[in-house]
């Protein structure tokens, strides 16, 4: 198998190894698999992941909705002491990243704006595990990097 | 409507909004026990914490609903919904950071409230400690893993998310995949 096929197998497997691939797609895949010892070990890391969720609290249903009708029958005051025109107007941007914002329809409600440009990610990465953010790079160096983390082993 | 409200995946979210906006409080309580699950999951990654999480879904589906009005149906609530989320831990995290500065400088950026990964790794699972070390990953692989595993989001959808490019999400997914096969050998 080539790297390029591996590449494309790869970003499938969270799909397959969830069951969310068409039939299709799906045999695509699972052909690859036997041939393929690297795509072998990343679907099993991918299923050890997928065999334990974060747990969800059972209580957070009940927590939800009871908030939301609560605030929602409050109309009067506002809500996290801005007004319905703030609202608006932060429902206008957002600034999460410094390359590009978010555009999923246009219209999320930044009620994070008041952090300033480019901080909301703190220093996160850097700090953690001495990470580098991919944000600046060009896309051909972009398209570099996955090529090397797509073809190589993790060992 | 109540009923109809409730009648499971018969009902889209786009239908569910719709009653949303006209009022109907069963509505909103559906598009809640649909996606808490999803939003729970991006505010525990980027937290790190269960409490903090949960605040931060609470206020996220308070503030999504709020803003209803300015959803377009063409657009999928869940992952609308999922942005929000992650905008409002940012924000935790941010606030956290300033009422607790000197903890922040001491561990990093935010105090993990579960056992350490090592201490995970030996009681147990493999799936545990899977999880564990994909808790210490930076933010963005973190986040790109989980929304790509456990949410099936394209790396289209992801990089809105994250705020980047398409390439550095599949980039950071990528990353993060390579970096937990090396920490679990
Ligand atoms: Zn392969």
């Amino acid at each position: 198998m080539s790297q390029t096929d591996c590449g494309t197998i790869r970003e499938y497997l969270p799909d397959f190894a969830a069951g969310r691939l068409d039939v299709g797609a799906g045999k695509v895949v699972a052909a690859h698999l036997p041939n393929c010892a690297e795509c072998r070990a990343e679907l099993d890391l991918i299923q050890i992941l997928l065999a334990a969720p974060p747990a969800v609290p059972a209580t957070l249903v009940h927590q939800v909705t009871t908030s939301v009708r609560t605030s929602r029958r409050s109309t009067r005051r506002p809500w996290w002491g801005i007004s319905a025109a703030a609202v608006a107007a932060l429902a206008l941007g957002i600034g999460v990243s410094t390359d590009r914002p978010v555009t999923i329809d246009g219209s999320v409600p930044d009620f994070a704006s008041e952090a300033e440009e480019g901080e909301l990610w703190l220093s996160d990465d850097g700090l953690l595990a001495g990470e580098p953010s991919f944000d600046g790079l060009s896309d051909e160096a972009l398209m570099e990097l996955l090529e090397e983390l797509t073809s190589e082993g993790a060992g | 409507m109540t009923d109809n409200a409730r009648g499971g995946d018969a009902v889209s979210d786009g239908e569910l909004v719709e009653r949303g906006r006209s009022g109907d409080d069963d509505a909103l309580d559906e598009l809640v026990r649909r996606h808490h699950a999803s939003a729970y999951r991006v505010a525990r990654s980027i937290t790190r914490l269960d409490d903090a999480a949960q605040d931060v879904v609470q206020d996220a589906f308070i503030k999504a609903f709020r803003a209803l009005s300015g959803f377009r149906g063409d657009a999928s609530f869940r992952t609308w919904l999922m942005t929000i989320t992650a905008n409002e831990a940012r924000l935790a995290l941010r606030k956290r950071s300033r009422w607790n500065e000197s903890a922040i400088d001491d561990v990093g950026p935010i105090a993990v409230d579960d056992p350490d990964p090592a201490e995970q790794a030996v009681n147990g699972q493999e799936s545990s400690r899977a999880r564990a070390l994909l808790e210490t990953l930076p933010e963005k692989q973190r986040l790109s893993v989980s929304l790509r595993v456990d949410e099936g989001l394209s790396f289209r959808e992801i990089a809105d998310m994250i705020g980047s490019t398409e390439g550095a999400a599949r980039v950071n997914y990528f990353h993060g995949i390579r970096r937990l096969r090396e920490l679990m050998v």
